[in-house]
């Protein structure tokens, strides 16, 4: 009897270390390092929401780990975050920040460690350091800044635009590229002024470029500071065009704006999943409201994308981060929003899109699409 | 005590670091030490002299883009960046302190506030040389003669290193005679003044140190992290370094270390929690300011100056040689030549109240004057004139030869004019040891080379008032009558040459008053000239040898004692009737 019971342990326990050990080899970590507190959570949220949706449905035969980690705003809580991930296991990807000086702190590190960090930041700088482990699924400021600006002049005619952006690397990156566009269009902008995202009272840059004759009001703002500049503005009597940056896209934005101070409103993006109307979208869509009880915008589709792109790459036999890292570079990915790709140094998308707000609802409809601005996918 | 386990205890957190955590762990604990660096630093400002400085995130900063700068732009190696990034900081500290630390603490947090907010500003919109919102990226590993310290084991035990000795230099700033000076200063800033203490010196070192603290540190983290961005600068970085103080433990080395560690990695230790982290990192915190309210470091007592155990090296000389305790006056108790005070024609306005006008007033060596009046007559208005608490609208105050009208009154003092106040301002958390030696000469901001004759001065002055036995007792735990000699004992450790006490029988008994006057009569047998403000007349009539009445801010008697208690002057005003 009392072999018969010693006999049955062991093959227990071999069947569980079997088990378990067949589950680890085929479970890979992909951490979600991203900021869901401070002042840029609203889109770090975003981001986390279209990660985690995308983890949660992997392809079959893929199995993976998550674990959301905050980065808060400073590059010191990034590093921590990256480089707790990197110790606990070996993943694979990481959903990497939004928020570009984070991820500037984070890129030297995910080299050394060989970690692949799939984010949706717009910072130029990002691409431009010849880092091979940044896979970036938002359009940067070369492709989105070029859609703005040329919507505002050429399909809106402005003149004498004005610039509203942030203190922040988003905003003094999209600025310099959006002024240098919009010199080479033709319409210099006649005013530009840079706002803390701790400014509320926005009414002085706005008396300023209203002063300055400025005839369209264009902001690259984060969501906050946008909804008080459209409030304001439109408060304060003035009925000029607004072209936003991506940020007046989020249903999160418009939300906080009645439909009256929407109108003539507009704004780039890489995509807007409540706009859209094919059958892929509207299901990630009403997944997302499932999960998240909230309304998906481009970063999440963006980060969404990404993720399913590493996704993609396991399920090709990409075994681990290194292989994840070279199937990113070389294949040409359809995602929900767009078709993604690298142009080598790791800029995967390439169209941008305008919406705008006919001051009727709070959800904008796309008005014009910019595809391959660049022309890395031809 | 402290300062020990705060080294002991660093060391230990290092040698875990490398032979126990990994890479992350690493990382967090090398962080926590720049942090302990900063707070350190703050420490100096904030917990020992009690000035709420809201600059020491942006002296960080200052340190953090003077090594992104010169490390990426220039290529310059560690020794030269991180020696740049200490001097940095200091001398922004330097330029601000001008305005800033004579202002009171409200006005000065305020004012640093100010800085502050200017340092993020400068951070953010100077893009060529800040870089802007992007800040500096790509801040090598450090570098040195040769070798590399990665990030890491080795970047650890530098940092913990430098910790070391960071403490052991806040040690020496700290302790001793220097530690009595600044809670002297701290608690109580009009008898440091009285005492010798350099308020404004003491301060502007602290500060300069404290800033060469945090740019230290500032320098580590744009290695530690790679990149100096405007989130160094942001206000975020003060309130953690504030919050580490308290929660630490103010004023103390281990505090320092402690609420560094605790605070860098309570976040980390919570991050599971997602969002809701930080409301776990709130509650914790909350709950160690409530159940520890003066910090970690608080749950270990502080370890006073201890008096000297071995005797002093008596020397028979003065007319306490043969005094009722039987002790000889130590040497270090040694007076310097009696000196002569002169006022003449002092006078002083408060707007449209005149609170003296022309008053004279003579103090010999070896002799005791009354100052009698009725209230508001201008009998403390005068001593503030004569000790420099006030400045004197007309009239000239002389030390033998020496004009001393209009000095500063730590220069009064030094120059051999002490004072005892109305109520004794002595700082309660110090031990009556400590409260004397922090009077005894020496400099706040040095290496005080003769702690061992001061200490020997100090236990010299208790001994000379009677009191000795109390030394190693708090000083808010003496009796009233036991304050008032040890506020004397402790105006006697300045050497002076001249002594002005406000009141000094107020409070006390019967046989209290007839010890107090019996030592002040021994006291000027030995030369030295006393001034006594005094309302109880059974014990200042007789002690006195001549006595002066003000009325109304005027002299309106002068003379023995027998005289101004027949003056119908000083009767109409004060007396009422003449003494028994």
């Amino acid at each position: 009897m009392r072999k018969i019971i010693v006999a049955t342990a062991q093959i227990a326990f071999l069947a569980g270390a079997l088990s378990s050990g067949s589950a680890l080899a085929e479970s890979v970590d992909i951490p979600i390092l991203v900021p869901i507190t401070g002042f840029i959570s609203l889109e770090g949220t975003a981001q986390r929401n279209g990660a985690v949706q995308a983890l949660e449905t992997p392809p079959a035969g893929v199995s993976v780990s998550y674990e959301v980690s905050d980065t808060s705003t400073s590059p010191e809580v990034a590093v921590n975050a990256l480089r707790r991930a990197i110790s606990k296991g070996k993943p694979v990807a990481a959903a990497a920040s939004i928020f570009g000086t984070q991820m500037l702190a984070m890129l030297p590190i995910a080299k050394r460690a060989g970690l692949p960090l799939i984010t949706v930041s717009g910072t130029a700088k990002l691409t431009e350091l010849g880092n091979p482990y940044i896979f970036r699924f938002f359009p940067g400021d070369a492709v989105v800044k070029v859609a703005h600006a040329r919507y505002a002049v050429e399909e809106l005619g402005a003149k004498r635009p004005a610039i509203i952006y942030q203190t922040t690397s988003y905003g003094q990156s999209g600025r310099a590229e959006l002024a240098r566009i919009l010199t080479k269009l033709g319409a210099p902008p006649v005013f530009e002024e840079a706002l803390s995202v701790k400014v509320k009272d926005m009414l002085p840059a706005i008396t300023r470029a209203r002063a300055a004759k400025a005839d369209m009001l264009l902001l690259h703002l984060h969501s906050g500071s946008t909804a008080l500049v459209v409030r304001q503005a439109r408060g304060a009597g003035w009925d000029v065009p607004i072209v936003a940056g991506s940020a007046m896209h989020q249903p999160t934005t418009a939300a906080l704006l009645r439909p009256a101070e929407l109108k003539g409103v507009c704004a780039e993006s890489a995509s807007s999943p409540i706009s859209e109307s094919t059958a892929d979208v509207k299901a990630f869509t009403a997944e997302f409201r499932k999960r998240f009880k909230t309304e998906p915008d481009a970063f999440a589709l963006g980060q969404y994308d990404g993720i399913r792109m590493v996704l993609a790459a396991l399920k090709d036999g990409a075994k681990d981060a290194e292989g994840v890292r070279a199937w990113l570079s070389s294949h040409t990915h359809k995602g929900l929003a767009m078709t993604y790709k690298s142009d080598g140094k790791g800029n995967m998308a390439h169209d941008a899109l305008i919406l705008c707000y006919d001051g009727s609802g709070n959800a904008p409809r796309i008005v014009k699409r910019y595809d391959n601005v660049d022309g890395v996918l031809e | 005590m402290r300062l020990a386990l705060a080294i002991l205890g660093s060391a230990l957190l290092a040698a875990w670091g490398v032979g126990f955590a990994g890479p992350y762990e690493q990382q967090v604990l090398t962080i926590a030490g720049i942090n302990a660096l900063a707070v350190l630093g703050y420490q100096l400002v904030f917990g020992r002299l009690g000035a709420l400085s809201l600059a020491q995130g942006i002296f960080f900063a200052v340190g953090a883009y003077a090594t992104g700068l010169l490390a990426t732009r220039w290529g310059l190696s560690f020794p030269v960046t991180f020696l740049v990034s200490i001097l940095a900081p200091m001398l922004v500290a330097l330029v601000v302190s001008i305005p800033v630390l004579r202002l009171g603490s409200h006005y000065f947090a305020l004012a640093t506030l100010g800085i502050a907010q200017l340092g993020t500003l400068v951070a953010v919109n100077w893009e060529d040389v800040t870089g802007g919102a992007n800040g500096i990226y790509g801040v090598p590993e450090i570098a040195a003669f040769g070798q590399t310290v990665p990030v890491g084991s080795a970047m650890l035990v530098l940092v913990w290193g430098l910790v070391v000795f960071g403490v052991i230099l806040f040690g020496l700033l700290t302790q001793g005679a220097r530690g009595a000076r600044l809670a002297t200063l701290e608690r109580s800033p009009l008898a440091a003044g009285a005492i010798g203490i350099d308020a404004g010196r003491t301060r502007l070192t602290l500060f300069l140190i404290g800033a060469g603290f945090a740019g230290a540190a500032g320098a580590l983290q744009a290695h530690a992290v790679g990149v100096v961005s405007p989130a160094v600068a942001r206000f975020d970085v003060m309130v953690a370094i504030l919050a580490m103080a308290v929660i630490g433990g103010r004023g103390s080395a281990l505090g320092a270390v402690l609420g560094a560690v605790l605070l860098t990695h309570l976040p980390e230790w919570f991050r599971a929690f997602e969002s809701y982290y930080l409301i776990a990192y709130g509650v914790a915190v909350l709950a160690t300011v409530i159940l520890l309210p003066s910090g970690l470091a608080g749950l270990i007592r502080r370890t006073p100056a201890r008096p000297p155990t071995r005797p002093p090296n008596w020397v028979a000389t003065g007319p306490l040689a043969k005094s009722q305790t039987g002790f000889a006056r130590p040497a270090g108790l040694a007076r310097r030549p009696p000196a002569t005070l002169t006022v003449a024609g002092a006078g002083k306005r408060f707007g449209g109240l005149i609170a003296l006008e022309g008053v004279d007033l003579h103090i010999s060596p070896g002799r005791i004057i009354g100052l009698i009046g009725p209230n508001g007559s201008g009998k403390t208005t005068l001593l503030n004139l004569i000790s420099g608490l006030e400045r004197a609208d007309t009239g000239r105050v002389r030390l033998d030869a020496v004009d001393i009208s209009g000095l500063p009154a730590n220069h009064i003092a030094r120059l051999g004019v002490a004072r005892c106040f109305q109520h004794p301002d002595l700082p309660g958390e110090l031990t009556a040891f400590e409260a004397v030696l922090a009077a005894t000469p020496g400099d706040a901001s040095a290496v005080d080379r003769a702690a061992d004759s001061a200490a020997d001065r100090a236990i010299g002055c208790l001994r000379e008032l009677g009191i000795d036995m109390l030394a190693s007792r708090r000083v808010s735990d003496l009796a009233a009558a036991e304050q008032r000699r040890l506020e004397i004992a402790r105006a006697l450790a300045t050497q002076p040459r001249v002594l002005l006490l406000d009141e000094p029988a107020a409070g006390l008994g019967e046989n209290e008053r007839v010890d107090l006057a019996r030592q002040l009569r021994q006291l000027a047998e030995g030369g030295l000239g006393i001034l006594v403000v005094e309302h109880t007349m059974d014990f200042l009539l007789p002690l006195a040898d001549r006595v002066v009445c003000l009325v109304a801010g005027r002299r309106v008697a002068e003379g023995e004692a027998a005289e101004v208690v027949r003056d119908p002057a000083a009767i109409s005003a004060y007396f009422g009737e003449a003494p028994a």
